[in-house]
Protein backbone atom coordinates (compact mmCIF):
# COMPACT_ATOMS: atom_id res chain seq x y z
CA UNK A 1 0.00 0.00 0.00
CA UNK A 2 1.36 3.41 -0.90
CA UNK A 3 1.74 6.13 1.68
CA UNK A 4 -0.93 8.24 0.01
CA UNK A 5 -3.45 5.37 0.10
CA UNK A 6 -2.63 4.68 3.75
CA UNK A 7 -3.29 8.33 4.49
CA UNK A 8 -6.65 8.22 2.70
CA UNK A 9 -7.60 5.05 4.59
CA UNK A 10 -6.67 6.63 7.88
CA UNK A 11 -8.85 9.67 7.19
CA UNK A 12 -11.64 7.51 5.81
CA UNK A 13 -11.66 5.47 9.03
CA UNK A 14 -12.03 8.65 11.06
CA UNK A 15 -15.05 9.54 8.88
CA UNK A 16 -16.49 6.04 9.28
CA UNK A 17 -16.41 6.51 13.05
CA UNK A 18 -17.79 10.04 12.82
CA UNK A 19 -20.66 9.23 10.45
CA UNK A 20 -21.55 6.09 12.41
CA UNK A 21 -22.19 8.25 15.46
CA UNK A 22 -25.95 8.71 15.89
CA UNK A 23 -25.33 12.37 16.70
CA UNK A 24 -23.26 13.12 13.59
CA UNK A 25 -24.47 16.23 11.73
CA UNK A 26 -21.41 17.59 9.91
CA UNK A 27 -22.33 16.31 6.44
CA UNK A 28 -21.15 19.50 4.75
CA UNK A 29 -17.56 18.96 5.87
CA UNK A 30 -17.80 15.30 4.95
CA UNK A 31 -18.89 16.40 1.44
CA UNK A 32 -15.89 18.74 1.21
CA UNK A 33 -13.52 15.98 2.25
CA UNK A 34 -15.00 13.59 -0.33
CA UNK A 35 -14.90 16.12 -3.15
CA UNK A 36 -11.14 16.67 -2.85
CA UNK A 37 -10.30 13.22 -4.20
CA UNK A 38 -12.55 10.52 -5.78
CA UNK A 39 -10.39 7.82 -4.13
CA UNK A 40 -11.74 8.98 -0.77
CA UNK A 41 -15.31 7.84 -1.48
CA UNK A 42 -14.04 4.38 -2.48
CA UNK A 43 -11.93 4.09 0.66
CA UNK A 44 -14.91 5.15 2.78
CA UNK A 45 -17.20 2.62 1.05
CA UNK A 46 -14.71 -0.21 1.55
CA UNK A 47 -14.26 0.60 5.23
CA UNK A 48 -18.00 0.98 5.82
CA UNK A 49 -18.49 -2.46 4.23
CA UNK A 50 -15.76 -3.91 6.48
CA UNK A 51 -17.43 -2.23 9.45
CA UNK A 52 -20.76 -3.79 8.50
CA UNK A 53 -19.10 -7.23 8.58
CA UNK A 54 -17.57 -6.73 12.03
CA UNK A 55 -20.52 -8.13 14.03
CA UNK A 56 -19.81 -11.47 12.32
CA UNK A 57 -16.50 -11.78 14.10
CA UNK A 58 -17.36 -9.97 17.32
CA UNK A 59 -18.08 -11.92 20.47
CA UNK A 60 -21.66 -11.52 21.60
CA UNK A 61 -22.56 -8.43 23.52
CA UNK A 62 -21.96 -9.18 27.19
CA UNK A 63 -25.16 -7.39 28.11
CA UNK A 64 -27.41 -9.67 26.11
CA UNK A 65 -25.32 -12.81 26.44
CA UNK A 66 -27.38 -15.29 28.44
CA UNK A 67 -25.27 -17.11 31.00
CA UNK A 68 -26.59 -20.51 31.96
CA UNK A 69 -26.74 -20.43 35.74
CA UNK A 70 -25.72 -24.03 36.11
CA UNK A 71 -23.07 -24.14 33.42
CA UNK A 72 -19.72 -24.79 35.01
CA UNK A 73 -18.06 -24.85 31.59
CA UNK A 74 -16.03 -22.11 30.07
CA UNK A 75 -17.85 -18.85 29.53
CA UNK A 76 -17.40 -17.06 26.27
CA UNK A 77 -16.85 -13.83 28.11
CA UNK A 78 -14.29 -14.30 30.80
CA UNK A 79 -14.68 -12.20 33.91
CA UNK A 80 -11.10 -13.10 34.77
CA UNK A 81 -9.51 -10.10 33.23
CA UNK A 82 -11.63 -7.75 35.28
CA UNK A 83 -10.62 -9.75 38.27
CA UNK A 84 -7.03 -9.60 37.09
CA UNK A 85 -6.90 -5.86 36.82
CA UNK A 86 -8.90 -5.20 39.93
CA UNK A 87 -6.82 -7.70 41.90
CA UNK A 88 -3.88 -5.59 40.84
CA UNK A 89 -5.75 -2.53 42.08
CA UNK A 90 -6.43 -4.25 45.36
CA UNK A 91 -2.75 -5.15 45.64
CA UNK A 92 -1.80 -1.53 45.03
CA UNK A 93 -4.22 -0.33 47.67
CA UNK A 94 -2.81 -2.91 50.08
CA UNK A 95 0.66 -1.60 49.37
CA UNK A 96 -0.48 1.94 50.08
CA UNK A 97 -2.11 0.89 53.33
CA UNK A 98 1.06 -0.86 54.46
CA UNK A 99 3.00 2.20 53.44
CA UNK A 100 1.04 4.39 55.83
CA UNK A 101 1.58 1.80 58.56
CA UNK A 102 -2.02 1.45 59.57
CA UNK A 103 -2.64 -1.66 61.58
CA UNK A 104 -5.94 -3.20 60.69
CA UNK A 105 -8.50 -4.30 63.23
CA UNK A 106 -11.32 -5.75 61.21
CA UNK A 107 -14.78 -6.45 62.62
CA UNK A 108 -17.91 -7.75 60.94
CA UNK A 109 -21.37 -6.23 60.87
CA UNK A 110 -24.18 -8.54 59.80
CA UNK A 111 -27.93 -7.99 59.48
CA UNK A 112 -30.68 -10.59 59.22
CA UNK A 113 -33.04 -10.41 56.23
CA UNK A 114 -35.60 -7.68 56.89
CA UNK A 115 -33.39 -5.99 59.52
CA UNK A 116 -31.72 -2.67 58.78
CA UNK A 117 -28.98 -0.85 60.67
CA UNK A 118 -27.32 2.51 60.52
CA UNK A 119 -23.65 2.76 61.40
CA UNK A 120 -21.91 6.06 62.12
CA UNK A 121 -18.17 5.96 61.57
CA UNK A 122 -15.69 8.13 63.45
CA UNK A 123 -14.95 10.30 60.43
CA UNK A 124 -18.60 11.32 60.03
CA UNK A 125 -19.41 8.77 57.35
CA UNK A 126 -22.74 6.96 57.71
CA UNK A 127 -23.45 3.48 56.40
CA UNK A 128 -27.07 2.33 56.15
CA UNK A 129 -27.08 -1.44 56.04
CA UNK A 130 -30.04 -3.22 54.44
CA UNK A 131 -31.26 -6.67 55.49
CA UNK A 132 -29.30 -9.85 54.79
CA UNK A 133 -25.98 -8.05 54.58
CA UNK A 134 -22.45 -8.78 55.74
CA UNK A 135 -20.03 -5.90 55.95
CA UNK A 136 -16.49 -5.72 57.29
CA UNK A 137 -15.10 -2.54 58.83
CA UNK A 138 -11.77 -1.57 60.34
CA UNK A 139 -11.59 -0.04 63.83
CA UNK A 140 -8.26 1.56 63.00
CA UNK A 141 -9.26 2.87 59.58
CA UNK A 142 -12.64 4.54 59.27
CA UNK A 143 -12.01 5.09 55.53
CA UNK A 144 -12.44 1.44 54.65
CA UNK A 145 -15.36 -0.97 54.23
CA UNK A 146 -15.71 -4.36 52.56
CA UNK A 147 -19.16 -5.42 51.42
CA UNK A 148 -19.16 -9.22 51.37
CA UNK A 149 -22.83 -9.71 50.56
CA UNK A 150 -26.10 -7.80 50.59
CA UNK A 151 -26.71 -4.08 50.27
CA UNK A 152 -25.47 -0.90 51.92
CA UNK A 153 -25.81 2.83 51.29
CA UNK A 154 -22.77 5.00 52.00
CA UNK A 155 -23.00 8.69 52.88
CA UNK A 156 -19.35 9.59 52.87
CA UNK A 157 -17.61 12.59 54.38
CA UNK A 158 -15.26 13.42 51.57
CA UNK A 159 -11.54 13.90 52.10
CA UNK A 160 -9.57 14.28 48.88
CA UNK A 161 -6.35 13.26 50.64
CA UNK A 162 -7.84 10.17 52.18
CA UNK A 163 -10.63 8.81 49.99
CA UNK A 164 -13.15 6.40 51.40
CA UNK A 165 -12.73 2.97 49.81
CA UNK A 166 -15.19 0.11 49.57
CA UNK A 167 -14.00 -3.24 48.33
CA UNK A 168 -16.60 -5.62 46.92
CA UNK A 169 -14.99 -8.92 46.05
CA UNK A 170 -12.21 -7.96 43.69
CA UNK A 171 -13.68 -4.61 42.75
CA UNK A 172 -12.76 -1.39 44.47
CA UNK A 173 -14.90 1.74 44.68
CA UNK A 174 -13.33 4.98 45.76
CA UNK A 175 -15.42 7.98 46.73
CA UNK A 176 -14.97 11.49 45.44
CA UNK A 177 -17.49 13.20 47.76
CA UNK A 178 -20.41 10.97 47.72
CA UNK A 179 -23.64 9.22 48.54
CA UNK A 180 -23.82 5.81 46.92
CA UNK A 181 -25.45 2.41 47.29
CA UNK A 182 -23.81 -0.96 46.64
CA UNK A 183 -25.47 -4.35 46.25
CA UNK A 184 -23.53 -7.58 46.12
CA UNK A 185 -25.30 -10.80 45.19
CA UNK A 186 -23.80 -14.19 44.45
CA UNK A 187 -23.46 -13.29 40.78
CA UNK A 188 -23.26 -9.52 40.47
CA UNK A 189 -22.14 -6.27 42.03
CA UNK A 190 -24.22 -3.15 41.42
CA UNK A 191 -23.48 0.39 42.48
CA UNK A 192 -25.68 3.46 42.11
CA UNK A 193 -24.44 6.99 42.82
CA UNK A 194 -26.88 9.65 44.05
CA UNK A 195 -24.47 12.47 44.98
CA UNK A 196 -20.89 13.35 44.13
CA UNK A 197 -18.78 10.80 42.35
CA UNK A 198 -17.32 7.34 42.78
CA UNK A 199 -14.33 5.90 40.93
CA UNK A 200 -14.53 2.24 40.03
CA UNK A 201 -11.17 0.45 40.30
CA UNK A 202 -9.10 3.66 40.36
CA UNK A 203 -5.83 1.86 39.59
CA UNK A 204 -7.19 -0.10 36.64
CA UNK A 205 -10.30 0.80 34.64
CA UNK A 206 -10.72 4.04 36.58
CA UNK A 207 -14.32 4.51 35.48
CA UNK A 208 -15.79 7.68 36.97
CA UNK A 209 -19.39 7.34 38.15
CA UNK A 210 -20.98 10.75 38.74
CA UNK A 211 -24.36 11.20 40.41
CA UNK A 212 -27.09 9.56 38.36
CA UNK A 213 -24.81 6.81 37.09
CA UNK A 214 -24.84 3.15 37.98
CA UNK A 215 -22.46 0.31 37.26
CA UNK A 216 -23.07 -3.43 37.16
CA UNK A 217 -20.31 -6.00 37.23
CA UNK A 218 -21.15 -9.64 36.67
CA UNK A 219 -19.85 -12.65 34.80
CA UNK A 220 -20.66 -10.98 31.51
CA UNK A 221 -18.46 -7.96 32.22
CA UNK A 222 -18.91 -4.39 33.36
CA UNK A 223 -21.75 -2.17 32.28
CA UNK A 224 -22.41 1.49 33.00
CA UNK A 225 -25.94 2.93 32.88
CA UNK A 226 -28.02 5.90 33.88
CA UNK A 227 -30.10 5.85 37.05
CA UNK A 228 -32.32 8.38 38.76
CA UNK A 229 -30.40 9.78 41.77
CA UNK A 230 -33.65 9.56 43.78
CA UNK A 231 -33.83 5.85 43.12
CA UNK A 232 -30.42 5.20 44.72
CA UNK A 233 -30.83 3.56 48.13
CA UNK A 234 -34.56 4.33 48.07
CA UNK A 235 -35.03 1.29 50.33
CA UNK A 236 -34.11 3.64 53.18
CA UNK A 237 -37.33 5.55 52.50
CA UNK A 238 -39.36 2.35 52.35
CA UNK A 239 -39.58 2.13 48.58
CA UNK A 240 -37.75 0.52 45.70
CA UNK A 241 -37.41 2.46 42.43
CA UNK A 242 -36.39 1.00 39.10
CA UNK A 243 -35.87 1.95 35.49
CA UNK A 244 -36.07 -1.08 33.22
CA UNK A 245 -34.61 -3.41 35.84
CA UNK A 246 -34.88 -7.20 35.49
CA UNK A 247 -37.35 -8.82 37.91
CA UNK A 248 -34.55 -11.19 38.85
CA UNK A 249 -32.71 -8.27 40.45
CA UNK A 250 -35.87 -6.76 41.95
CA UNK A 251 -36.86 -10.01 43.64
CA UNK A 252 -33.43 -10.08 45.33
CA UNK A 253 -33.99 -6.54 46.60
CA UNK A 254 -37.48 -7.40 47.87
CA UNK A 255 -36.25 -10.50 49.67
CA UNK A 256 -33.50 -8.49 51.38
CA UNK A 257 -35.77 -5.63 52.37
CA UNK A 258 -38.76 -7.69 53.48
CA UNK A 259 -36.93 -10.61 55.01
CA UNK A 260 -38.81 -13.23 53.01
CA UNK A 261 -37.63 -16.07 50.85
CA UNK A 262 -38.56 -15.13 47.30
CA UNK A 263 -38.08 -16.94 44.03
CA UNK A 264 -39.23 -16.08 40.51
CA UNK A 265 -40.10 -18.41 37.65
CA UNK A 266 -37.56 -18.10 34.79
CA UNK A 267 -40.16 -16.27 32.69
CA UNK A 268 -40.94 -13.80 35.46
CA UNK A 269 -37.25 -13.33 36.33
CA UNK A 270 -36.47 -12.30 32.76
CA UNK A 271 -39.17 -9.59 32.70
CA UNK A 272 -38.33 -5.95 33.28
CA UNK A 273 -39.99 -3.31 35.39
CA UNK A 274 -39.95 0.47 35.55
CA UNK A 275 -41.53 2.20 38.52
CA UNK A 276 -41.62 2.45 42.30
CA UNK A 277 -42.71 -0.24 44.70
CA UNK A 278 -43.70 0.76 48.23
CA UNK A 279 -42.30 -1.57 50.87
CA UNK A 280 -44.64 -2.91 53.51
CA UNK A 281 -44.03 -5.10 56.56
CA UNK A 282 -46.86 -7.50 55.84
CA UNK A 283 -45.74 -9.75 52.95
CA UNK A 284 -49.23 -10.77 51.81
CA UNK A 285 -50.35 -7.13 51.64
CA UNK A 286 -47.09 -6.13 49.98
CA UNK A 287 -47.33 -8.72 47.21
CA UNK A 288 -51.03 -8.01 46.65
CA UNK A 289 -50.08 -4.55 45.35
CA UNK A 290 -46.47 -5.05 44.23
CA UNK A 291 -46.89 -8.11 42.02
CA UNK A 292 -49.65 -6.69 39.77
CA UNK A 293 -47.60 -3.51 39.51
CA UNK A 294 -44.86 -5.56 37.85
CA UNK A 295 -47.38 -7.39 35.68
CA UNK A 296 -46.83 -10.54 37.74
CA UNK A 297 -48.62 -12.52 40.38
CA UNK A 298 -47.23 -13.79 43.67
CA UNK A 299 -48.17 -17.01 45.42
CA UNK A 300 -47.11 -18.44 48.75
CA UNK A 301 -44.77 -21.37 48.31
CA UNK A 302 -43.66 -23.30 51.39
CA UNK A 303 -42.04 -20.81 53.75
CA UNK A 304 -41.51 -18.27 50.98
CA UNK A 305 -43.08 -16.64 47.98
CA UNK A 306 -43.01 -17.26 44.23
CA UNK A 307 -43.30 -14.58 41.54
CA UNK A 308 -44.79 -15.83 38.31
CA UNK A 309 -46.05 -14.44 35.05
CA UNK A 310 -49.61 -13.49 34.33
CA UNK A 311 -52.74 -12.33 36.16
CA UNK A 312 -51.17 -8.93 36.44
CA UNK A 313 -52.55 -5.67 35.20
CA UNK A 314 -51.20 -4.71 31.79
CA UNK A 315 -48.29 -2.31 31.97
CA UNK B 1 -47.87 15.77 0.78
CA UNK B 2 -45.72 18.66 1.83
CA UNK B 3 -44.49 17.64 5.25
CA UNK B 4 -41.64 19.42 6.97
CA UNK B 5 -39.16 16.82 5.77
CA UNK B 6 -40.25 17.20 2.13
CA UNK B 7 -39.93 20.97 2.35
CA UNK B 8 -36.44 20.62 3.77
CA UNK B 9 -35.59 18.16 1.02
CA UNK B 10 -36.66 20.65 -1.66
CA UNK B 11 -34.67 23.45 -0.06
CA UNK B 12 -31.55 21.31 0.18
CA UNK B 13 -31.85 19.33 -3.03
CA UNK B 14 -28.68 20.92 -4.54
CA UNK B 15 -26.64 20.15 -1.41
CA UNK B 16 -27.83 16.53 -1.38
CA UNK B 17 -27.05 16.20 -5.07
CA UNK B 18 -23.60 17.57 -4.45
CA UNK B 19 -23.12 15.10 -1.61
CA UNK B 20 -24.17 12.12 -3.75
CA UNK B 21 -21.77 13.22 -6.50
CA UNK B 22 -18.94 13.51 -3.98
CA UNK B 23 -19.91 10.07 -2.63
CA UNK B 24 -19.23 8.66 -6.11
CA UNK B 25 -22.73 8.40 -7.57
CA UNK B 26 -21.49 10.00 -10.80
CA UNK B 27 -24.11 10.20 -13.53
CA UNK B 28 -26.62 8.40 -11.30
CA UNK B 29 -26.69 11.20 -8.72
CA UNK B 30 -29.83 12.80 -10.21
CA UNK B 31 -31.65 9.47 -10.24
CA UNK B 32 -30.65 8.80 -6.67
CA UNK B 33 -31.94 12.16 -5.46
CA UNK B 34 -35.19 11.28 -7.18
CA UNK B 35 -35.11 7.92 -5.42
CA UNK B 36 -34.70 9.69 -2.11
CA UNK B 37 -37.68 11.91 -2.87
CA UNK B 38 -39.85 8.90 -3.75
CA UNK B 39 -38.85 7.23 -0.49
CA UNK B 40 -39.83 10.35 1.44
CA UNK B 41 -43.18 10.55 -0.31
CA UNK B 42 -43.94 6.84 0.05
CA UNK B 43 -43.23 6.61 3.75
CA UNK B 44 -45.00 8.75 6.25
CA UNK B 45 -41.95 9.55 8.32
CA UNK B 46 -42.89 11.15 11.59
CA UNK B 47 -41.27 14.28 12.97
CA UNK B 48 -37.48 14.08 12.86
CA UNK B 49 -35.32 15.91 15.37
CA UNK B 50 -32.62 16.90 12.89
CA UNK B 51 -34.23 16.75 9.45
CA UNK B 52 -31.27 17.72 7.26
CA UNK B 53 -28.77 15.30 8.82
CA UNK B 54 -31.52 12.70 8.53
CA UNK B 55 -31.77 13.29 4.77
CA UNK B 56 -27.99 13.13 4.39
CA UNK B 57 -27.96 9.86 6.28
CA UNK B 58 -30.64 8.44 3.96
CA UNK B 59 -28.53 9.49 0.97
CA UNK B 60 -25.43 7.94 2.49
CA UNK B 61 -27.31 4.70 3.13
CA UNK B 62 -28.41 4.61 -0.51
CA UNK B 63 -24.76 4.78 -1.53
CA UNK B 64 -23.77 2.07 0.95
CA UNK B 65 -26.53 -0.21 -0.39
CA UNK B 66 -25.30 0.43 -3.91
CA UNK B 67 -21.73 -0.46 -2.97
CA UNK B 68 -22.85 -3.62 -1.22
CA UNK B 69 -24.98 -4.72 -4.18
CA UNK B 70 -22.07 -4.12 -6.56
CA UNK B 71 -19.56 -6.12 -4.49
CA UNK B 72 -22.06 -8.93 -4.05
CA UNK B 73 -22.62 -9.06 -7.81
CA UNK B 74 -18.87 -9.11 -8.37
CA UNK B 75 -18.37 -11.94 -5.93
CA UNK B 76 -21.18 -13.94 -7.52
CA UNK B 77 -19.69 -13.51 -10.95
CA UNK B 78 -16.34 -14.67 -9.64
CA UNK B 79 -17.97 -17.70 -8.08
CA UNK B 80 -19.66 -18.56 -11.38
CA UNK B 81 -16.36 -18.16 -13.17
CA UNK B 82 -14.64 -20.75 -11.00
CA UNK B 83 -17.63 -23.04 -11.26
CA UNK B 84 -18.56 -22.79 -7.62
CA UNK B 85 -21.92 -21.20 -8.34
CA UNK B 86 -25.25 -22.91 -8.47
CA UNK B 87 -27.62 -22.85 -5.56
CA UNK B 88 -26.36 -20.62 -2.81
CA UNK B 89 -27.02 -22.09 0.59
CA UNK B 90 -28.55 -19.87 3.20
CA UNK B 91 -25.59 -19.14 5.47
CA UNK B 92 -27.79 -19.02 8.54
CA UNK B 93 -28.99 -22.57 7.98
CA UNK B 94 -27.22 -25.59 9.23
CA UNK B 95 -23.66 -24.47 9.65
CA UNK B 96 -21.35 -27.45 9.38
CA UNK B 97 -19.43 -28.37 12.51
CA UNK B 98 -16.02 -27.49 11.10
CA UNK B 99 -17.40 -24.09 10.08
CA UNK B 100 -18.77 -23.63 13.55
CA UNK B 101 -15.32 -24.34 14.96
CA UNK B 102 -13.82 -21.76 12.65
CA UNK B 103 -16.48 -19.29 13.74
CA UNK B 104 -15.73 -19.95 17.40
CA UNK B 105 -12.05 -19.57 16.78
CA UNK B 106 -12.70 -16.23 15.10
CA UNK B 107 -14.79 -15.03 18.02
CA UNK B 108 -12.02 -15.99 20.38
CA UNK B 109 -9.45 -14.14 18.31
CA UNK B 110 -11.62 -11.02 18.18
CA UNK B 111 -12.12 -11.29 21.92
CA UNK B 112 -8.36 -11.53 22.47
CA UNK B 113 -7.82 -8.49 20.24
CA UNK B 114 -10.34 -6.48 22.24
CA UNK B 115 -8.92 -7.70 25.52
CA UNK B 116 -5.42 -6.61 24.57
CA UNK B 117 -6.68 -3.09 23.97
CA UNK B 118 -7.71 -2.77 27.61
CA UNK B 119 -11.10 -2.53 29.31
CA UNK B 120 -11.78 1.14 28.57
CA UNK B 121 -11.20 0.78 24.83
CA UNK B 122 -13.30 -2.36 24.74
CA UNK B 123 -16.12 -0.80 26.74
CA UNK B 124 -16.13 2.28 24.50
CA UNK B 125 -16.10 0.17 21.34
CA UNK B 126 -18.92 -2.10 22.50
CA UNK B 127 -21.08 0.84 23.50
CA UNK B 128 -20.42 2.53 20.17
CA UNK B 129 -20.46 -0.29 17.65
CA UNK B 130 -22.80 -2.86 19.22
CA UNK B 131 -25.15 -0.73 21.28
CA UNK B 132 -25.09 2.28 18.96
CA UNK B 133 -24.39 4.83 21.68
CA UNK B 134 -22.92 8.19 20.64
CA UNK B 135 -19.36 9.19 21.50
CA UNK B 136 -20.41 12.16 23.63
CA UNK B 137 -22.49 9.97 25.93
CA UNK B 138 -19.72 7.35 26.12
CA UNK B 139 -17.23 10.06 27.11
CA UNK B 140 -19.65 11.16 29.86
CA UNK B 141 -20.13 7.62 31.08
CA UNK B 142 -16.44 6.84 31.25
CA UNK B 143 -15.53 10.25 32.64
CA UNK B 144 -13.02 10.88 29.85
CA UNK B 145 -12.77 13.50 27.09
CA UNK B 146 -14.40 13.15 23.69
CA UNK B 147 -10.93 13.02 22.11
CA UNK B 148 -10.01 10.06 24.28
CA UNK B 149 -13.12 8.19 23.14
CA UNK B 150 -12.32 9.01 19.50
CA UNK B 151 -8.81 7.67 19.91
CA UNK B 152 -10.05 4.58 21.73
CA UNK B 153 -12.49 3.83 18.92
CA UNK B 154 -9.82 4.31 16.28
CA UNK B 155 -7.54 1.93 18.15
CA UNK B 156 -10.30 -0.68 18.37
CA UNK B 157 -11.22 -0.28 14.69
CA UNK B 158 -7.60 -0.56 13.58
CA UNK B 159 -7.08 -3.76 15.52
CA UNK B 160 -10.36 -5.37 14.48
CA UNK B 161 -10.10 -4.42 10.81
CA UNK B 162 -6.56 -5.83 10.75
CA UNK B 163 -7.89 -9.04 12.28
CA UNK B 164 -10.74 -9.17 9.76
CA UNK B 165 -8.31 -8.78 6.88
CA UNK B 166 -6.17 -11.59 8.28
CA UNK B 167 -9.23 -13.83 8.64
CA UNK B 168 -10.48 -13.01 5.15
CA UNK B 169 -7.21 -13.93 3.50
CA UNK B 170 -6.75 -17.11 5.52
Amino acid sequence: MTGAQAMIDEEALAWVIRTRDPEFTDWENFTLWLEADPARASAYDALMAADADLPGILPADPVTLPIPANDPGERRWRPMRWVGSSALAAALVAAISIGTLRRTDIYTVATRPGETRSIALEDGTRIDVNGGTTLRLDRNNSRFAALDSGEAAFTVRHDAHDPFRVTVGDALFEDAGTVFNIVRTATATRIGVSEGKVIYNPQAEAIALPAGRALTQDASGVRVMTISPDAVASWRQGRLSYANAPVDQISGDIARSLGVRLTATPGAAAMRFTGTIRLEDHPARFFATAAPLMGLSAVRQGDGWLLKEGDGAPR
Amino acid sequence: MATGLSAIFLNNRPALLRFLRARGAGADAEDMVQDLWMKLEAKDIGPVAEPLPYLYRMANNLMLDRYRAATRRERREQDWAVGAGGVMADPSQDIAIDQRLILNERLEQAQAVLRDLGPRVELAFRRFRIEGVGQRLIADELGVSLTTVEKDLQKAYHALLALKQRLDTE
